[in-house]
């Protein structure tokens, strides 16, 4: 007897019907609805010995063994129980549209601005926010802002972006090579999900607006200089904007603040990028830069130990991402025709024997703590799959609002 | 040519921030004292299983010695293996040990590359020294594994000027806890060892004020002492009473051989500090294990087939 390793042969072999024959023994809460009279529940219990008296050959695995031989069929049969009174669940314990708690602690590292640690389930992953200071004139192309206003109408908003893309202020990174699972080991350039994750998180980190660049300029401005002078001066400059009844020379932009996010995942046990997301996020409000000044002699930005001002995030509001991937029940479904008896799961929060077993993922990133508590949905990505539709997508806002409201609370 | 598979940020180069005022007035604690007796090393945090994706992992972190002023070490290992090597490599009688520490971004002074530097393949290889002399190699003929040391925050010294060679004693403190966390996470990915590895530091070091003789202390950090004459940094098994990495640094007087055998003698105390930690560490990890293990056993899940079918 061949023991068929690959779950599909299993599919193909046995049909729908009788599929789970070999498989629905491993139900350990209800064995006895198995069709097989030799397979019936004293076999859970006394499979030793009973293997020994009979001739069917036995084989008795652990819980991981089988996962890792035939990973589809293992959670099928959990999602799907015998009995009505069993819940389905997942092979990890939760129920489908149950995530992961999430830990997270700032301010760990010393040598960075700012910094956090998520920790969701089995994925852990470092975030450190490190400032450094870009000089005007060591920008390529760069235009100097005519007003000094602060920016309150719509398209200055918009200008606000657009310099803070031009000039790539913000540097997000994602670090999967440390082993953290078998397959990113390192030595190796960066692999496709870590490319994928990095962009993601960039062009998020944009369309949402969530650093503000009021507090990523350094100014100098020269009458304050004379000011100082003179004895009664101001010593911080940074944010000085409404300072115009100077009559002198007006404030200049002398340079900038550039953002390192990096991003390192010390375990990795599936959806990386909402802990990702939730990472940067929770470095971001964490950041305090120090306090500058431009130097006109020394042609340099001078900083203050003591003095530090922390990083205006609060424009963006607090995105959060949501991520769900969608299993079938048929491995190599069909395009058409079965495509409605092909029953599914949306499972949220996959981890990584769900992710590989899933084509269909959707990540949506949803705020809530707009005026009147109303929900914005910021992003969504969805790939692979035809399963979700306006339906599911509907559906799955409510969820990642409660998820929203999961990982605010961690945060504070 | 700039790497195109991460983001590089701008084109201009950016510098880290220069300050201007004195940082004593914040920290308040005075530069160059040594809190702890010549003979004590700093406090550290050993964890096993930190990742359960790979074979074997484990954490380190060492207390910071002031606050603020100097990042404690942290360290994160992983093990993967053993596993069979690809086709292409030729025939090798025992396991092929293969290395890799990398520096956070944001673990030192200054931001680090993604690309490993010289530095980070030196510790490699003198790590994989380390770890040879324990490991019983010829129990896995044609495989490999691979241990992978994330240095999360390193040892380095915020004030310590260049000049000093901070850096280069810094390495020394990186790679003990190199070695003692590879040690713990090969326990945890189960690979057979004649003895449990760990790594210690002595350095020869003159003190602020007395200039006059330089004195022998474990477990140096730059920033405490004057100067650091010379350091070494030992890998040793101690129930075999063995050395498999040894690595000095410094000018002595090549005369007095008692200074070099003192050294290395203050080097196995450190040593055996560390591997105190790592035997306690595994110790608890194995009784929080064996619950866990008797509760799978009887969770087991039985398989039959059917014959005729």
């Amino acid at each position: 007897m061949k023991f068929p390793l690959g779950s599909s042969s299993l599919n193909w072999m046995y049909g729908r019907g009788r599929q789970s024959a070999a498989i629905r023994n491993l139900e350990t809460h209800n064995p006895t609805s198995t069709s097989h009279p030799e397979s019936d529940s004293d076999l859970l219990h006394t499979a030793d010995s009973y293997s020994s008296i009979m001739a069917i050959p036995s084989l008795s695995f652990s819980r991981p063994t089988f996962a890792k031989l035939s990973p589809h069929p293992y959670l099928l049969t959990n999602l799907s129980p015998q009995s009505p009174s069993t819940k389905p669940s997942r092979t990890n314990g939760r129920a489908p549209h149950e995530a992961r708690p999430v830990q997270i602690h700032t301010s760990s590292l010393s040598h960075a601005h700012g910094s956090a640690l998520v920790r969701s389930g089995n994925t852990t992953v470092v975030c450190g926010v490190r400032a450094e200071i870009l000089p005007v004139t060591n920008i390529p192309q760069y235009r100097p802002r005519s007003s000094l206003q602060p920016s309150t109408t719509a398209s200055d908003e918009a200008a606000d972006r657009a310099e803070l893309k031009a000039y790539d202020l913000l540097v997000p990174n994602i670090e999967l090579a440390t082993g953290c699972a078998p397959q990113f080991l390192p030595g190796v350039p960066p692999s496709t999900l870590a490319q994928t994750l990095s962009t993601r998180v960039y062009s998020l980190l944009h369309s949402c607006g969530v650093v503000d660049p009021k507090s990523l300029r350094i100014w100098h401005d020269p009458s304050a200089e004379a000011k100082k002078t003179t004895g009664e001066g101001d010593a911080s400059m940074q944010d000085d904007n409404d300072d115009d009844e100077s009559e002198a020379e007006p404030p200049q932009l002398m340079a900038y603040w550039v953002l390192y996010i990096d991003l390192l995942f010390v375990s990795f046990d599936g959806n990386p990028f909402d802990a990702a997301w939730t990472a940067v996020m929770a470095a971001l409000r964490d950041t305090k830069l120090p306090e500058a000044r431009w130097d006109p002699d020394r042609e340099m930005a001078i900083c203050s130990r003591t003095r530090k001002n922390p990083l205006d995030v609060s424009r963006g509001g607090l995105p959060v991402a949501c991520t769900a991937a969608v299993f079938q029940e048929k491995e190599y479904a069909e395009a058409g025709g079965l495509a409605g008896e092909n029953r599914h799961w949306v499972l949220l929060d996959p981890d990584r024997l769900e992710e590989s077993l899933c084509r269909e993922t959707v990540t949506m990133v949803v705020d809530c703590g707009g005026v009147g508590g109303e929900t914005r949905i910021r992003s969504i990505e969805k790939q692979g799959g035809t399963v979700i539709g306006r339906e599911l997508m509907r559906g799955f806002a409510g969820v990642a609002e409660k998820r929203w409201r999961e990982v605010r609370d961690a945060m504070q | 040519m700039t790497d195109r598979r991460r983001v590089n940020g701008p084109v201009g180069s950016t510098n880290p921030p220069v300050f201007e005022d004195e940082p004593e007035q914040e920290f308040g604690a005075q530069k160059g004292i040594r809190t702890r007796t010549p003979t004590a090393t700093r406090k550290m945090y050993l964890k096993t299983g930190v990742t359960p994706s790979a074979s074997g992992s484990a954490y380190l972190e060492i207390e910071a010695s002031r606050k603020g002023a100097v990042s404690g070490l942290k360290l994160s290992c992983t093990v993967h293996g053993p596993r069979s090597l690809p086709r292409s490599t030729p025939f090798s009688p025992h396991i092929i040990l293969s290395t890799h520490v990398k520096y956070a971004p944001f673990a030192t002074k200054q931001r680090r590359g993604y690309i490993r530097d010289p530095t980070e393949r030196d510790l490699g290889s003198h790590l994989e020294t380390a770890l040879r002399g324990a490991i019983i190699a010829d129990r896995w003929p044609k495989s490999g594994v691979d241990i992978i040391i994330s240095i999360v925050e390193g040892d380095h010294d915020r004030e310590t000027s260049k000049s000093q060679g901070g850096e280069a004693w810094d390495m020394m403190n990186a790679l003990s806890g190199c070695i003692t966390v590879a040690s713990a996470a090969l326990a945890d990915a189960g690979i057979d060892c004649v003895d449990t590895v760990a790594g210690g530091v002595a350095a020869l070091v003159r003190d602020e004020g007395d200039d006059t003789t330089p004195r022998i202390v474990i477990d140096p950090i730059p920033s405490e002492h004057e100067q650091i004459l010379a350091a070494c940094c030992v890998a040793y098994l101690p129930d075999r009473d063995e050395i498999t990495n040894l690595w000095f640094k410094g000018d002595l007087p090549a005369s007095d051989m008692e200074l070099y055998s003192q050294l290395v003698e203050k080097g196995i105390q450190a040593s055996r500090n560390s591997n105190e930690v790592i035997v306690n560490s595994l110790l608890i990890s194995t009784r929080e294990q064996q619950p866990h293990e008797r509760h799978d056993g009887t969770t087991r899940m039985h398989i039959a087939f059917n014959l005729q079918r």
